[in-house]
């Protein structure tokens, strides 16, 4: 027990410091910017208690706010993404599925894995460029960032998934 | 009662779910108006110190750009010096004039050096985090400027690093005029790309054209009069068509930004009293 809270701990750190030292200086065509952190929601196991989920990622969004001075945008939407997580692990899981299974290739497959990573990282990337232009609506620069982040995200997801298999 | 306990113990992550969006949402709507809100922002402790060692690292990659721009700029502007003196020296026969105003327009003003730490282009409201707080003497409301051009206003400032608003905010709102033809206006920026921003209000009967350069009028108590903005590069009319909108391209390099000087303006503070006392005066004249 003691041991997962700290690699979790560890995880959320080495997120952040990627996060922000190196990921949120990329801008794709002015819009595209990988938000890998979305990836610690993706990795919560089943048997955490979903009000333990929610805390670790308003963390992690509030973190994110402080770094980048978007306040509360991120927090809002990683929460957001919090509460969905488990629902949707739900739908990729056979009924033999262990208690304590956690979300990777390995457990749930390839194919089932992207899917539900996809659905998390856009749920996230729409609420969370919805918040940001509040003030400043344009459908078509929403879209474009929403799609942008999304792919970049999710190619990075695969990336690093594809590593940890081995 | 039980099935009550039962439903709350349940449904648990749903009151935390809310409370923490609530939390978020607070966040959101209250950073412009709650003082407190530095903490939450890149200018505390941790996460400036965070950012100033990372800094370190870029700027040190950096420097040979930097450098070569600095020295463009000193050559034009000692081309420039030599050129004034001159002709100053012509007109008054007098070698001791130009180093004379200088001194009192250095007196007035102190600069503070600085490094940007943290720095975006890409969203909507910019910020830039630089590396010198209240026990260096900056406060919120002074003006920043770089080797270039002006850079923006400090919003906040904590102890040691500060919080600006560059151009690039939508809040951003400087005094600019026209140089040599002192019609003003005021700068704004309307979101995309991170070298153009707008001047407005300039009046239909003023006479100017493309390629003027653009230069902060000293109207505000934030910056002095004659430093760097940009050019014109378009001129629009304003939606009601009282005024002229021009283009400006920006002089500074918002992507390229390491070494910035705020600006301390030591009369500022009376002429901000002053327009108190003004203001005070005005309202108790309605009031009455």
């Amino acid at each position: 027990m003691t041991i997962n809270l700290f690699k979790r701990a560890l995880f959320f750190v080495i997120l952040c410091l990627a996060q922000v030292l190196v990921l949120n200086h990329i801008h794709i065509l002015n819009c595209a910017t990988p938000l890998l952190y979305v990836y610690f929601v993706i990795l919560f196991p089943r048997d955490v208690k979903r009000w333990g989920i929610l805390l670790w990622c308003f963390f992690m969004g509030l973190v994110m706010d402080t770094f980048s001075n978007t306040p509360g945008v991120a927090s809002a939407s990683m929460t957001f993404a919090a509460l969905i997580q488990p629902s949707i692990l739900t739908l990729f899981l056979h009924e033999d599925s262990p208690d304590d299974l956690k979300p990777s290739f390995k457990t749930i497959g390839v194919a089932p894995f992207i899917r539900f990573a996809v659905i998390i990282v856009v749920t996230y990337n729409l609420v969370f460029f919805s918040l940001e232009s509040f003030n400043f609506f344009n459908w078509i620069q929403l879209l474009e960032c929403v799609g942008g982040s999304t792919v970049l995200t999710i190619l990075l997801i695969f990336a690093i998934e594809s590593i940890r298999k081995k | 009662m039980r099935n009550l306990l039962e439903f709350l113990t349940k449904y648990n992550y749903w009151f935390v779910f809310l409370l923490l969006e609530i939390i978020s949402f607070v966040l959101l709507f209250r950073f412009n108006s709650y003082q407190g809100s530095v903490w939450f922002s890149s200018a505390n402790a941790v996460t400036g110190q965070i950012y100033a060692w990372n800094a370190d690292v870029e700027s040190f990659f950096s420097l040979i750009k930097v450098n070569e721009q600095l020295t463009m700029r000193n050559v034009r502007l000692e081309n420039q010096v030599n050129k004034l003196s001159k002709s100053l020296a012509d007109l008054t026969h007098d070698t001791t004039v130009v180093e004379r105003n200088e001194l009192a327009l250095l007196n007035q003003y102190k600069l503070i050096p600085a490094k940007v730490i943290s720095n975006s282009l890409d969203k909507v409201d910019n910020y830039i985090t630089i590396d010198k707080g209240i026990e260096d003497g900056v406060k919120s409301e002074m003006g920043v400027a770089c080797g270039n051009g002006v850079v923006g206003i400090v919003y906040m400032a904590s102890e040691h690093y500060s919080l600006v608003i560059p151009i690039l905010n939508l809040k951003s709102n400087i005094s600019c005029s026209i140089k040599g033809r002192r019609y003003f206006g005021y700068l704004h920026w309307s979101g995309g790309r991170s070298d153009e921003a707008y001047l407005s209000d300039i009046p239909r009967h003023a006479f100017f054209k493309k390629g003027d350069e653009i230069e902060t009028s000293g109207y505000s108590a934030v910056f002095p009069s004659g430093i760097l903005v940009g050019k014109v590069t378009q001129i629009f009319n304003s939606s009601d068509g009282l005024t002229y909108r021009l283009r400006i391209s920006l002089s500074t390099d918002f992507g390229n930004l390491r070494d910035v000087c705020v600006i301390k303006d030591a009369s500022s503070s009376e002429r901000i009293q002053l327009l108190k006392v003004a203001q005070d005066s005005l309202k108790v004249g309605k009031q009455n």
